[in-house]
């Protein structure tokens, strides 16, 4: 272009890496304020239902724990990270801005990783630290550790999974409800099968492996707990993330107006 | 409504731009018997056509397809049939064809949250442009520098627009589609880009054009591919385009000193299918089907009958007259 603009052909620039520019426009473009606000909505949520159990007639640990697996990990985290995930990808492509990354150079890993990064620190800054706030509030100081690590490894298995679908579909938001509510909640109450395979199943795993004194109730058979539940969802992170990658390839990207 | 009839494997030629004004010698972007549907709506029908370096104009009807055709050649959109090749290579596999190929879409959407000098900066990383002055000049060639730190959201249509094609051109890209690139723009806005077009087709560049203000179409383009109903429907340049559409009447003005005279010689020459007098314009309206046959017979007649002619002109022969005609 030095023959049609005028740009001084001496003076050169480190671009900055691919992956990192694209985690700060993802940062910047995808979250704007309204965002944010959809974000600290269930944030707050977290933190009544710490309120909540206060008024649970157990001791402070086995309420909180009763709540946070019925509450946080299960209502609030998915849709949380579904605010983040859809942000990250669905939104952008709906809009018709994603043409912008899509039509550079970029490998397309890059720019399946970079939105899962921006979106996973935006997850680690909001929704993991208010499940741990939330055990302060309920008192119980000891389950905070546990319900930060459960809903970071949860939310960043759903905002995968959320890309995934991003990539499969316009109709982001609806079809993830449909994927946490019928699929997850509904039939992975029933099937062990897909319970291994859930964010939310695994990430009350995750807390409930994690705790000293486990309520019973809690500690569902057929699925690992602690610290393999952390394995099982990475596994599923990856394998999620893999699947974008490839279904990046076959999108038809055909702008907003249509 | 083609001009030439269009070989169906343009391979199969020896050489297809000799034959058909579709394609291109030195063609950078070949599009080979594409076909795309959306369900049941077919945006493209077996279109084959190629783009070389210059300015190229393609022009159509709302849903002829022209959108669907750059988002094609772009790889935003893949083909269901045929194949589409930059500079070689299949845009939809190849990310390494991307360093040389950019769009500008039609949409108002920009990345809200941006400055206009953050997007730009943003394209020029994901690039991997080294040039550090590339983002302001290209913000400046679009003469948005002085607005670089403000938000892109916050930016009318026509700034949008000119946003976008700084982002388009901070990378130095050989193919430029632009899609209704000067949608929003004010006249002096529209005057600069159309000269930035024209240098950057004058330089070797292939900068493929959608509009629907032909007569800007006209001041950019010096090649026309015209798309109806997901069809070639005519390509070349305008004015050959119309020399080829030889069962479509033309008319052409013709101011004289003895318009009755000249009318009843005109009446006896094959070529002529009708003579009225335009009292608004102050001459006849010659209608034709061979407009090099009246070109001839013109001067001859008036000079046999002793007539001065004042004006000859194609009344017919804007792109906008000529677009009419194709999709009517």
């Amino acid at each position: 272009m030095n023959d049609v603009t005028h740009s001084p052909a001496t003076a050169h620039r480190r671009p900055t890496p691919r992956l990192l520019a694209i985690m700060l426009y993802t940062r910047r473009s995808c979250f704007p304020p309204k965002r944010w606000a959809a974000l600290l909505l269930p944030c707050a949520g977290a933190l009544l239902f710490g309120l909540l159990s206060r008024a649970v007639d157990l001791t402070p640990d086995r309420a909180f724990a009763n709540v946070a697996a019925e509450g946080i990990f299960s209502l609030v985290m998915p849709i949380t990270a579904l605010v983040i995930g859809d942000s990250v990808l669905g939104a952008e492509v709906r809009s018709g801005t994603f043409h912008f990354t899509w039509l550079t150079p970029t490998p397309r890993w890059q720019i399946v990783v970079g939105r899962w990064l921006a979106g996973s620190l935006v997850a680690l800054v909001t929704i993991a630290p208010a499940a741990a706030v939330a055990a302060v509030i309920a008192g119980s100081s000891s389950s905070a550790g546990p319900a930060f690590v459960a809903a970071a490894v949860g939310s960043t298995a759903y905002i995968a999974i959320f890309i995934a679908v991003g990539c499969i579909t316009r109709r982001t938001a609806a079809w993830s409800l449909a994927l946490v509510f019928l699929v997850e909640r509904l039939l992975g109450a029933a099937l062990t099968g897909i319970a291994q395979l859930s964010p939310t199943w695994e990430s009350r795993a995750i807390f409930v492996g994690l705790l000293d004194d486990p309520p019973n109730r809690l500690v569902r058979e057929g699925i690992p707990q602690g610290g393999d539940a952390v394995v099982r969802l990475v596994i599923v992170t990856v394998v999620t993330l893999a699947l974008a990658i490839w279904r990046m390839k076959r999108m038809r990207l055909s702008g907003a107006a249509d | 409504m083609r001009p030439d009839p269009q070989p169906n494997d343009p391979g199969a030629a020896d050489s297809p731009a000799e034959l058909d004004p579709a394609f291109v010698a030195d063609a950078t972007v070949e599009v080979r018997g594409v076909s795309v549907w959306f369900g049941p709506k077919v945006a493209l029908s077996e279109l084959s056509c190629s783009f070389g370096p210059g300015v190229s104009g393609l022009l159509g009807p709302n849903g002829a397809g022209k959108t669907t055709l750059m988002r094609a050649i772009t790889g935003l959109v893949g083909v269901n049939e045929g194949s589409v090749l930059v500079e070689g290579r299949n845009p939809r596999r190849d990310r390494e064809v991307h360093y040389g190929l950019v769009l500008v879409p039609e949409d108002e959407a920009v990345p809200p949250g941006l400055t206009a000098s953050q997007f730009v900066r943003y394209i020029a990383d994901l690039h991997q442009v080294t040039d550090r002055g590339a983002p302001d000049a290209a913000l400046h060639e679009v003469d948005l520098l002085d607005v670089g730190d403000r938000r892109v959201d916050t930016f009318s249509k026509g700034m949008r627009q000119r946003t976008k094609i700084a982002a388009a051109l901070v990378c130095d890209p050989q193919v430029l589609v632009l899609d209704e690139p000067l949608n929003g723009a004010d006249p002096v806005q529209r005057a600069h880009l159309i000269a930035l077009f024209r240098r950057l087709g004058a330089t070797g560049r292939t900068v493929i054009v959608s509009s629907h203000v032909l007569n800007e179409v006209e001041r950019m383009a010096e090649r026309v591919i015209v798309l109806v109903h997901g069809r070639l429907a005519a390509a070349g340049g305008h004015r050959a385009i119309r020399d080829t559409m030889d069962d479509t009447p033309r008319h052409v003005l013709v101011r004289c000193d003895d318009g009755r005279r000249l009318a009843a010689a005109l009446v006896g020459v094959t070529a002529v299918t009708g003579v009225t007098f335009d009292p608004k314009r102050d001459g006849l309206v010659v209608q034709t089907l061979q407009a090099r046959e009246l070109a001839a017979a013109l001067p001859r007649l008036a000079k046999a009958g002793s007539i001065r002619l004042h004006e000859v002109r194609p009344l017919d022969d804007s792109l906008e007259s000529l677009f009419r005609e194709l999709v009517r």
